[in-house]
């Protein structure tokens, strides 16, 4: 009888932390992979942030290139955003509630740079195949 | 001899490793001196010899390694010796590729020649069989807004054809982001003695089937197209289609068929 007391008191602050910890968010970013090479050294890209969440809130996004968010949505559970920017080094979106230190999702847009200083990686060599 | 090159691949490194110690030490690595990735996929490159199989192509493998000086390129071994905004001048040493189309070959009872005049009884025929050869020679390589150059010399060290050969290939790559063309068309010019070996018949191999034959030198040409689409950091697409024509000289050999020798590849690459 005390054990069921026990988990009839507890099961409210259970759910609860559940609550807090599955404040789920999906964010997606498109595209996430560009490739510069000697001739493109940077590209210039349109990214299109999307996120969704399971709750209505206070939602932020952010990125690598400023302190500041990107942008804020009060008392929704989804939006998008357009984000046109020039960029050499890989980065990352994130979504945070009201608290900006914890990251509620996030996403990385890489940068791939598919040239070498090195010119010996572009040889070709005599073999039966080669797909380098 | 693949142990050996192996041998000799890694002491290579171990020594480039070390004269190169200090250097790196002052230096922000920012590439990884290993090439590592593998091709999965489906292609075929035909065979010009008679009573031979096309060579097929399932798995391609990439291992290569890039040190200060030295280098190890899927079995071509490197060094480096100049090195400015213009012009990469390496030693290289390989093992000749015309070697691989004689590998493929059958034995086969024939009741015809090889010219098509029968024979009087079936005699078992085989396409005479050659040795790899150890070249080492001298590869240029240049490049630019105009594209890439690579110019190479090689001659045969290890005595089996005592032959050189003359390579040049010109390439120029188009990028849209993650799709990547690019064609290159280049010629190769074999001497006598290299041309020979590989496609002439010797008096002792000539049969009723075979004549003699003497091969001299000959320009093979070669034109190539490769499409890249990237998916991921470390997968892509891989199409490759490759033309080569042999020479003169080694197309009337009574051992080639074909003077065209065709190939594609169409797969998914990984590289680490």
């Amino acid at each position: 009888m005390r054990l069921l007391v026990t988990l009839a008191l507890l099961l409210p602050a259970l759910v609860l932390a559940e609550d807090q910890a599955g404040d789920d968010i999906r964010l997606t970013v498109k595209p996430v992979l560009c490739i510069t090479d000697n001739r493109n050294p940077s590209c210039d890209m349109s990214f299109l942030v999307v996120w969704q969440s399971d709750n209505t809130g206070y939602y932020c996004l952010f990125n690598d290139f400023i302190d500041a968010p990107a942008r804020c949505w009060s008392e929704e559970r989804a939006g998008r955003l357009s984000d046109d920017r020039i960029v050499t080094e890989s980065f990352s979106y994130w979504m945070t509630s009201s608290d900006p230190d914890s990251r509620l999702a996030e996403v990385t847009v890489e940068v791939l740079r598919m040239d070498s200083d090195d010119r010996r990686r572009r040889r070709r060599t005599r073999h039966v195949w080669d797909i380098n | 001899m693949i142990r050996r090159l192996t041998q000799l691949a890694l002491l290579l490194l171990a020594l480039d490793a070390t004269l190169c110690q200090a250097e790196e030490e002052s230096q922000e690595v920012t590439e990884s001196r290993w090439r590592l990735g593998a091709a999965f996929g489906y292609g075929v490159r035909t065979n010009p010899l008679v009573q031979s199989d096309d060579i097929p192509i399932i798995v391609d493998v990439d291992i290569a390694w890039f040190g200060d000086h030295w280098f190890f390129d899927n079995g071509d071994l490197g060094l480096t010796f100049a090195d400015s905004d213009a012009l990469t001048a390496s030693l290289v040493g390989r093992v000749n590729s015309d070697r691989v189309f004689f590998g493929n070959s059958d034995s086969r009872f024939v009741v015809f020649d090889l010219a098509g005049t029968a024979l009087a009884e079936a005699v078992e025929f085989e396409v005479p069989d050659r040795d790899y050869a150890i070249e080492l020679g001298v590869e240029m390589l240049t490049d630019g807004p105009w594209g890439a150059l690579q110019l190479s010399a090689f001659h045969d060290v290890s005595g089996t054809h005592e032959g050189f050969e003359l390579y040049a290939d010109y390439s120029y790559g188009w990028r849209d982001q993650r799709l990547y063309i690019e064609p290159s068309i280049g010629a190769s010019y074999k001497s006598a003695d290299l041309n020979n070996y590989y496609w002439g018949v010797t008096d002792d191999e000539a049969n009723v089937v075979v004549p003699p034959y003497e091969a001299g030198a000959g320009l093979n040409w070669h034109a190539r197209l490769m499409v890249g689409y990237q998916l991921s950091r470390h997968w892509g697409l891989s199409l490759v289609t490759e033309y080569d024509r042999i020479n003169d000289e080694a197309a009337a050999s009574p051992i080639v068929k074909e003077r065209d020798v065709l190939g594609y590849f169409a797969g998914v690459a990984y590289r680490f």
